[in-house]
């Protein structure tokens, strides 16, 4: 049977949505019996996490390796490479996040693989096997193939169901990859202070971005009560974070960045080509804005047509009335 | 210091793209850019040449049109560009790109790469990664800062959420992301001088690569994107309308 692996990004005593998501895929993968589905994580686990990835694959294999404890490109991709080619794997994935897509493409060449990058759909039935991904912003969606094995992909969050199935009591593996001295050239020095709380915009179920129609920095409180609320991350578009009314980290779009939840909603935003190509593939479009022919109803699915001011507001408290009634 | 740079260029991002008939090809409108993220990249690496001394090499793998990026960047302030012209090979995935570039780069002296953290045309992200492996180098992707010292460099990186401030030793490559700086427009003169200049062109072949080489990935075909169904206006004053919404996300989408 051919094996998949699937690298597993843990935080704290959470795995990462986009791996978890992964591995639901890969849960129904083997049940369906044409895969044989391997976990691979690196660093410290705890064993509240130890024991709900053990609920979630057929196999765990954690590498204990000191040089593994925190991450790097050059220590992540000879311990994942390796790994793949011990075991004859067929296909080695990763949620397309950051990290993701950071050592992933080093991985493919020490394995001397094809890369599919950023995918957003798997034709598992396929023969040969595809993968979709967004080219160009979104613009055209291309079908990929790959003619030899091994193969290196890393999936856009909220790509596939987060659905697991019951009953799953995983192998545990326990190992080191023996990352040789003088592997590894860069040094983590510091880390900034995380945001407390939301999740990160590409990883996000919920979105609530604002536009330039917030008209100052401080309205943004709207957007952050809005989200708060419902638990969604905050975005912006390029004219806000250029006016520094929110930082980069926040910008969706062509250059910020790519987000897929199942609701967006954009408020004060005119929804330039530039902007729609950061968050079209969201499931759900609610957009706000006061000029009726503002190019984002074209990509929404719900329209208001009115002072975000009074609207945004006024749904703030109805679904403050809502969580009371229940 | 010796900085290299590696532009693509790209369609206009405001550039109409569309399937052809036959579904395996797209049709662009002839009008091309230098990758948004190559142009920090490029103004990182004049910034360093203009702290440290040096110089600024650009290489870019594409066709023969290719070599309008290769002028901008000489306009911009690059002392050298190099064109890898082959239209087929430029076409090609991430992974033969990233080889014949290793391979132009075995035969340069660099202490610092820049490229972009992305391509904004087939959107990869994996070249300069690639690259890296390929020359046995360290990269650190995604930066929006970087200072070079003592042949060190400390970049911050925004590869997560939050930004990390990561050290190495040079050489290494790096891939650029907005906010790193603001780049500059040419100066007049620079746009003379890149209108004269003579930029060599080197082959696949020059490279040492077998032209024939099967790509690891293939387009089998192209797909639009998924068409929304038409935008439903919610009426009414601002209180209804908010609680209609409200009302459809949580009870008719359930997704909140
Ligand atoms: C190469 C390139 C890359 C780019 N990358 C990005 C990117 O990554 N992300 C991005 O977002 N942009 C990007 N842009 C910029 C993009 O083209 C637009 O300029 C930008 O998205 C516009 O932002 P906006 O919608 O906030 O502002 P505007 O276009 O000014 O729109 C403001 C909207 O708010 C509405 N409004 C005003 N007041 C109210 C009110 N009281 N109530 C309700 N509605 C109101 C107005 O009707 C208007 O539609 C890029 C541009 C280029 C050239
Ligand atoms: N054909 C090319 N020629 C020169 N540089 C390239 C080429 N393709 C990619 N790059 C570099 O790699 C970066 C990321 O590209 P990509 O991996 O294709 O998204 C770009 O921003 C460039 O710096």
């Amino acid at each position: 049977m051919d094996t998949i692996i699937i690298f597993v990004e843990t935080k704290g005593d959470e795995v990462r949505k986009a791996s978890m998501e992964l591995l639901c895929e890969g849960a129904r993968l083997s049940a369906g019996g044409k895969f044989a589905v391997e976990a691979v994580c690196f660093g410290p686990l705890t064993l509240a996490l130890k024991d709900r990835l053990l609920a979630s694959t057929s196999k765990l294999v954690h590498f204990t390796d000191a040089s593994l404890a925190s991450y790097s490109p050059e220590g992540y991709a000879y311990a994942l490479s390796g790994y793949a080619r011990e075991i004859g794997a067929k296909m080695v994935m990763a949620g397309a996040t950051g990290i993701g897509r950071d050592f992933l493409p080093r991985a493919a060449v020490i394995l001397e693989a094809g890369m599919i990058s950023d995918a957003t759909a798997a034709n598992w039935d396929n023969d040969p096997l595809t993968f979709i991904r967004p080219q160009f912003g979104g613009k055209v969606f291309a079908e990929v193939s790959f003619a030899q094995s091994p193969i290196v992909v890393t999936m856009r969050p909220n790509s596939f169901a987060m659905e697991m199935p019951e009953g799953i009591e995983g192998e545990y593996v326990e190992r080191t990859a023996g990352v040789p001295d003088g592997t590894i050239h860069t040094t983590l020095v510091r880390r900034g202070e995380a945001k407390s709380g939301a999740v990160d915009l590409t990883e996000a179920d919920l979105v609530v971005a604002g536009g330039r129609g917030l008209k100052a920095a401080e309205n943004f409180k709207l957007i952050e009560d809005l989200a708060g609320l419902i638990g969604a991350t905050v975005g912006a578009t390029r004219s806000v974070v250029d006016a520094r009314w929110r930082g980069q980290a926040d910008q969706v779009g062509k250059s910020g960045k790519t987000v897929s939840p199942k609701l967006y909603i954009g408020a004060g935003i005119s929804g330039a080509i530039h902007h729609i190509m950061g968050m079209d593939t969201s499931r759900v479009v609610v957009a706000i804005n006061r000029d009726p022919n503002a190019i984002i109803f074209n990509y929404a699915n719900y329209g208001i047509v009115g002072d975000l001011f009074d609207v945004l507001p006024a749904m703030i408290e109805e679904i403050k009335k809502r969580k009371e009634r229940s | 210091m010796n900085m290299i740079v590696l532009i693509k260029q790209v369609p206009d991002p405001e550039t109409l793209v569309e399937i052809a008939a036959s579904g395996k090809d797209l049709n662009i409108e002839p009008k091309f850019a230098l990758n948004l993220f190559d142009e920090f990249a490029l103004e990182e690496a004049l910034r360093l040449k203009e702290k440290h001394g040096g110089t600024v090499k650009a290489i870019c793998l594409g066709g023969p049109k290719a070599i309008e990026v290769l002028r901008t960047a000489v306009a911009m302030g690059a002392d050298e560009a190099v064109l890898i012209e082959d239209e087929s090979f430029a076409a090609s995935d991430g992974y033969d790109t990233a080889m014949a570039l290793s391979q132009a780069l075995k035969k340069e002296t660099f202490d610092i790469i820049l490229c972009g953290r992305q391509a904004i045309d087939r959107d990869r992200g994996e070249v300069p990664q690639m690259v890296a492996q390929f020359l046995g180098l360290p990269h650190i992707g995604v930066i929006v800062k970087l200072d070079v010292a003592n042949g060190k460099a400390t970049a911050e990186s925004a590869l997560e959420g939050v930004v990390e401030v990561i050290d190495v030793g040079l050489p290494a490559i790096f891939t650029a992301q907005k906010g790193l700086n603001e780049p500059r427009v040419p100066l007049i003169t620079g746009v003379m001088k890149a209108m004269k200049v003579q930029i060599p062109r080197v082959t696949i072949e020059d490279l040492g690569i077998a032209k024939d080489m099967q790509p690891k990935t293939t387009v089998l075909r192209y797909l639009p994107p998924k068409k929304r169904p038409a935008v439903q206006f919610i009426e009414g004053e601002p209180a209804q309308a908010a609680a209609e919404i409200v009302r459809i996300l949580a009870d008719v989408e359930r997704v909140i």
